[in-house]
């Protein structure tokens, strides 16, 4: 079964292939797409399963040599990146599916599956990568596939100026990993996980090198994980289609910034001021992210909000030694946040509007998508039995039994708010009086093959969290510490009342929602109305994007205009004279060619005398 | 030299060379024996029979040592047999091309196949030989043969013409080449190419190193006609333009690369310890060797012949016009290697050439079936191809992309061996180096013109449409093999000349 994972990224792959070439009908490509995908969460599951036998495997070959080094390309199967690829594949399975319905009135369906095979292949490789180097190659591939699917709609200009962000922003962090893997490289002589580590381990690097790298990488990670201060692309990317901004931009690609820290933890781990990076750019982006997302009306973008918060919280995870706390939140949040996206689409799928004022009452006309939605709510929220709740009370833990408290105080507050606009959105959406935009005249609920995934989705939302409990056993915290290195997994002991605190605020923001936004008892405008410049900065997102726009974007702009004019006069002016230079040679030289014999034997002549007397006065022959 | 002398020497080693005179004269009987409206392609087959059955031989001839006869005037080492299949595959595949060529235009069809072996039995001749005499008999075997096949065109004026030319700058190129070899004679009284080298190393020669510089220009510049770089380039772009396209194919291969087997093995071995020019520094007097003095001559014609050949090129409408000024720049690559004399100088032009080879092979075999389409050798009959017949489209852009050198074909692993030869010896040829660059990237102009032309331009109507003859197509596919085959990896030929090939048995004394 392991011998065949590299399968896994080949069907998808295949798919792109079948759909590129043939451009098979919609429904047909819908098709290709769903049994490929399927083909491969099916091996997946089954290299999961395997690799409790197994045990870790790692097969690569030489793909280049260049002086005496050797680059390899290959796959490994380690815990954590079979369990990503589970994750990966079914999720895309999934939307897979539900794309057949969601996307069925759109004629570009069979590109769309395409891009899906393409990003669900690149996704897949990635996390098999067993260095660096590959894991580079298929990182920027998700970042090219990102980019084609948020611009899916490029007849409308906010899709293609959120395509163009999501590249852009995501490149500067790209940057930094580049720089970080070019030094690494440097310094160890070797793309691969393993050497990086052993010569980790073997204290190779020195020390603020070590950390320069560290810190390098991470940056690639925060562009990829929509991280302060590289978060602005991700709340635009809700331009793309509602399917792939729950594939891509809340369940895998996104976490594949967090999948990188935590393959490379043991790097990290050797650099306290790294891991301390991590830490305090985990809570940051995890408080900020929550209020912004208190006041946004954007169905999407509250969730895309949330998303950044929720990979904040991965972040203080990890940066807090939290490595089973960080993976087991990735995986319970791919799961509640995708299912949430899907039940978002299928709102907006019925009532064709994505603001939420222009919503309400819609539980008894979906009240399929309305229970999924709560369900998703419950779990994100951290309402105890549901999933979120033991990944969160992980991660809570983590950071206060690493000592940061100050964080750890982020977190808590992140909770509660985390809970209160979840079920501002939910409330306002299902609850209250039945309201629906003048376009729409009658709501249904979505098609079958739209609840389906969500249903299994939803399952997942409140049952993935079993795997790791202080109830039943940590099964996935021994787990994953039988990776490829070692993992420091205690279970923070002692501080019981986190639990408990934490169930608390969660039930006090949801009450407090409850209490403005269904019972109306508080009024919900009570932010803009005694504190405007307050719901102003929140409702503006901090103004990041407008302060990013006057500085860098501005700067940038006046800088290219210098370079324009530089190009067109002085380079443009050197590169039209030699080509003038070229044409004069060539015309003189045709002209010579005219096509008398004797000029032909003149020349060879002219020639040969030309070398005999300049060899005679440089030889000094003629005194 | 009485029977058993003769009987003794080791004649196996010239059975390539009797392989092919053999065929030749079998040709030319049947040709004339056979009645005169019997299709001639039989003679074509049996042409081709022989070449591959020399072929054969000469690859059981590897790894055997240096073979000797008739006091040392023929000589097979490693150097001739690796240059060798360079020509016999060259003229096979140009006997592919010439298979199917308009039956219209050369109606003395026997003429046209013996003759091509004629002319590589003189190139084979220069391969293996160290005596001028020899060597000399070789190469006008060769040109006389070539003198012919320009001209087999008879009704066509521009055929005539290019025969006409080549004639007459051949005959100066033969005089100036005996002027310089006359002196050589004169000043060694020998005739032997190894025994000249230790007679050029006695006082006489030392007192007169001058003319022992005149004598080797001379040499230089008349054999230069034979593979077209400047001073002697201008005859190509006529003869190429007007001779049959596979004449035009074989002209600027096979006689090419014997061109370059002549210039190599003339130089490198009369002239390796001659004395040179004079050097005044602080010690005293010093005579460099001739090798040395002469290095910035050669750097200077092998630019001036990449810029010419390259700059030409770009004002060219006639694609075998193109395609000569585009054969004279790739002789002045092949000139670096030993301008810069790097110790790869035998393994990087081999390689080039070969290279060279498969790219201008199908090249002229997409030209020929174009043009016999078009009814036009002019850049605009290429237009709209990739409509018309997209294989055939797509080859000759792969020919294309690696005359210019783009990697992942066999003509940019030649251009990367050349420049690092230019940039690998002691001293190093920065200039001769850039210029290479240079003129590679003007050549770009020239190259992608054509397949702008393929890809970009709406297609002429179809006047003519012909299938590709087997021939054509065989040659095709053999060259694109060659080219991208090549161009992924390269270690394959480079292993090849390794293991086969002792370059150093070129120096080897008898």
């Amino acid at each position: 079964m392991v011998s065949s994972a590299w399968l896994i990224p080949v069907f998808p792959l295949l798919s792109f292939v079948l759909l590129l070439l043939f451009r098979p009908v919609k429904e047909r490509a819908a098709g290709i797409g769903i049994v490929l995908s399927g083909l491969s969460f099916f091996l997946a599951a089954g290299v999961l399963f395997a690799q409790f036998q197994t045990g870790n495997t790692l097969t690569e070959a030489t793909w280049l040599t260049i002086g005496s080094t050797d680059i390899t390309m290959g796959l490994e199967i380690n815990p954590l990146n079979a369990l990503m690829l589970v994750i990966v594949t079914l999720v895309s399975f999934l939307v897979h599916i539900y794309s057949r319905g969601y996307m069925a009135e759109d004629d570009r369906m069979t590109m769309f599956f395409a891009y899906l095979g393409l990003f669900t292949f690149s996704m897949a490789g990635l996390v098999i990568s067993p260095n660096l180097l590959q894991l580079y190659i298929f990182w920027e591939l998700v970042g090219a596939c990102s980019f084609l699917l948020i611009g899916f709609y490029y007849y409308k200009a906010e899709a293609k100026a959120a395509a163009k962000k999501a590249f852009i922003v995501t490149r500067v962090g790209d940057v930094g990993l580049f720089i970080g893997m070019l030094l690494l490289f440097w310094q160890v002589g070797s793309f691969e996980f393993d050497a990086i580590f052993s010569a980790v381990e073997e204290g190779a690097v020195e020390g603020t090198t070590l950390t320069l790298i560290a810190i390098l990488v991470f940056i690639g990670a925060m562009g990829k994980s929509g991280q302060f201060p590289l978060h602005t692309w991700l709340p635009d990317a809700m331009e793309g289609p509602t399917p792939v901004s729950a594939l891509i931009h809340a369940a895998t690609m996104v976490a594949a910034g967090v999948y990188l820290v935590a393959a490379m933890f043991p790097l990290f781990e050797a650099s306290p001021a790294a891991m301390t990076t991590i830490a305090v750019v985990g809570g940051i982006t995890a408080i900020f992210a929550a209020t912004i997302g208190l006041v946004q009306n954007d169905i999407k973008r509250v969730l895309a909000y949330s998303t950044v918060s929720q990979l904040g919280y991965m972040m203080l995870a990890l940066g807090s030694a939290g490595y089973v706390a960080g993976v087991f939140h990735l995986m319970t949040h791919a799961f509640f946040k995708a299912l949430l996206f899907l039940a978002a689409g299928s709102v907006i799928h019925a009532v064709h509007t994505q603001n939420i004022k222009e919503m309400g009452g819609l539980w008894k006309r979906l009240n399929v998508t309305g229970t999924l939605f709560l369900i998703g709510s419950l779990a994100i929220s951290g309402v105890p039995l549901f999933s979120g709740f033991f990944s969160k009370d992980e991660i809570l833990l983590a950071a206060y039994s690493d000592g940061r408290y100050v964080l750890f105080a982020l977190g808590i507050i992140t909770a509660f708010l985390t809970a209160f606009y979840v079920f501002r959105l939910f409330f306002l959406v299902f609850m209250g009086d039945q309201k629906r935009p003048a376009t729409v005249t009658k709501i249904n609920e979505s098609p079958k093959v739209m609840l389906f995934p969500m249903v299994v989705l939803g399952v997942l939302a409140v049952v993935s969290g079993y795997v790791n409990t202080t109830w039943f056993g940590t099964f996935l915290g021994d787990w994953l510490a039988t990776g490829p290195y070692d993992v420091v997994h205690e279970h923070g002991e002692g501080a019981w009342w986190i639990p408990w605190l934490a169930s608390l605020l969660a039930i006090g923001g949801i009450a407090l929602a409850w209490l403005m936004y269904a019972e109306k008892k508080i009024s919900h405008d009570w932010l803009s109305k005694t504190m405007p410049g307050v719901h102003q900065l929140l409702f503006k997102k901090y103004y990041i994007d407008e302060a990013y726009d006057n500085s860098l974007v501005r700067g940038t702009t006046v800088f290219s205009y210098f370079w324009h004019y530089f190009d067109k006069f002085i380079v443009e002016g050197i590169v039209a004279f030699a080509v003038g230079a070229v044409r004069r040679v060539g015309k003189a030289g045709a002209n010579v060619q005219s096509g008398q014999v004797q000029t032909y034997g003149a020349v060879a002549f002219a020639g040969l005398v030309a070398v005999m007397v300049i060899l005679a006065l440089t030889g000094g022959y003629f005194g | 030299m009485d029977l058993d002398t003769l009987l003794s020497y080791q004649w196996g080693g010239m059975l390539p060379e009797f392989i092919i005179i053999i065929t030749a004269t079998l040709l030319s009987l049947l040709d004339l024996f056979l009645p005169k409206d019997k299709d001639r392609k039989l003679l074509a087959w049996i042409g081709l029979a022989g070449i591959v059955a020399a072929l054969l031989v000469l690859f059981t001839q590897m790894g055997d040592p240096i073979v000797t006869i008739l006091n040392d005037t023929y000589r097979l080492d490693s150097f001739s047999k690796a240059f060798k299949l360079i020509l016999l595959v060259g003229t096979a595949f140009v006997f592919l091309l010439s298979m199917d060529y308009s039956r219209h235009d050369i109606e003395h069809r026997g003429e046209f196949y013996y003759l091509f072996l004629t002319a590589l039995l003189g190139a084979m001749m220069m391969a293996s030989s160290a005596d001028i005499i020899t060597l000399f008999v070789g190469l006008e075997l060769l040109s006389i043969s070539s003198y012919i096949l320009a001209g087999l065109k008879k009704k066509n004026m521009n055929s005539n013409e290019a025969a006409f030319k080549y004639v007459v700058n051949g005959g100066i190129s033969t005089a100036v080449i005996l002027f310089g070899m006359s002196y050589i004679y004169g000043f060694t009284g020998e005739t032997n190419l190894f025994n000249i080298q230790a007679a050029l190393q006695g006082p006489l020669v030392a007192e007169n190193s001058f003319l022992i510089i005149f004598a080797f220009f001379l040499l230089f510049i008349g054999l230069s006609f034979k593979i077209a770089t400047a001073p002697f380039h201008m005859w190509a772009p006529d003869v190429y333009q007007g001779a049959p396209t596979p004449v035009t194919a074989f002209l600027s291969i096979v006689s090419k690369t014997a061109g370059f087997v002549i210039i190599l093995r003339t130089i490198l071995t009369i002239f390796i310890s001659a004395p040179g020019l004079a050097v005044v520094h602080d010690a005293g007097i010093n005579t460099e060797p001739l090798l040395v003095s002469i290095q910035p001559y050669i750097s200077v014609l092998a630019m001036l012949t990449m810029i010419i050949g390259n700059a030409i090129a770009i004002r060219q409408h006639n694609i075998k016009r193109m395609l000569a000024y585009s054969s004279v720049a790739h002789a002045g690559y092949l000139l670096v290697p030993l301008a810069s004399l790097s110790a790869l100088v035998f393994e990087a032009t081999w390689f080039y050439l070969i290279a060279y080879l498969f790219m201008t092979l199908g090249a002229f075999a997409v030209v020929q079936h174009v043009a016999a389409e078009e009814k036009s050798e002019e850049i605009h009959a290429f237009s709209g191809l990739m409509k018309r017949s997209p294989l055939l489209a797509l080859s000759m852009s792969v020919f294309l992309l690696s005359l210019a050198g783009i990697p992942l074909t066999a003509g940019f692993v030649g251009k990367y061996e050349i420049f690092m030869s230019a940039l690998g010896t002691a001293q190093q040829h920065y200039i001769l180096a850039a210029v290479m660059i240079g003129t590679t990237i003007i050549s770009y102009f020239y190259y992608f013109n054509i397949m702008v032309q393929m890809f970009f331009r709406p297609g002429n109507p179809v006047l003519h449409k012909r299938r590709i003859p087997a021939g054509v197509s065989f040659v095709l596919v053999l060259c694109i093999i060659g080219t991208i085959g090549f161009g992924i990896l390269p270690g394959i030929p480079l292993d090849f000349i390794q293991q086969n090939f002792n370059f150093n048995e070129f120096f080897a004394q008898p």
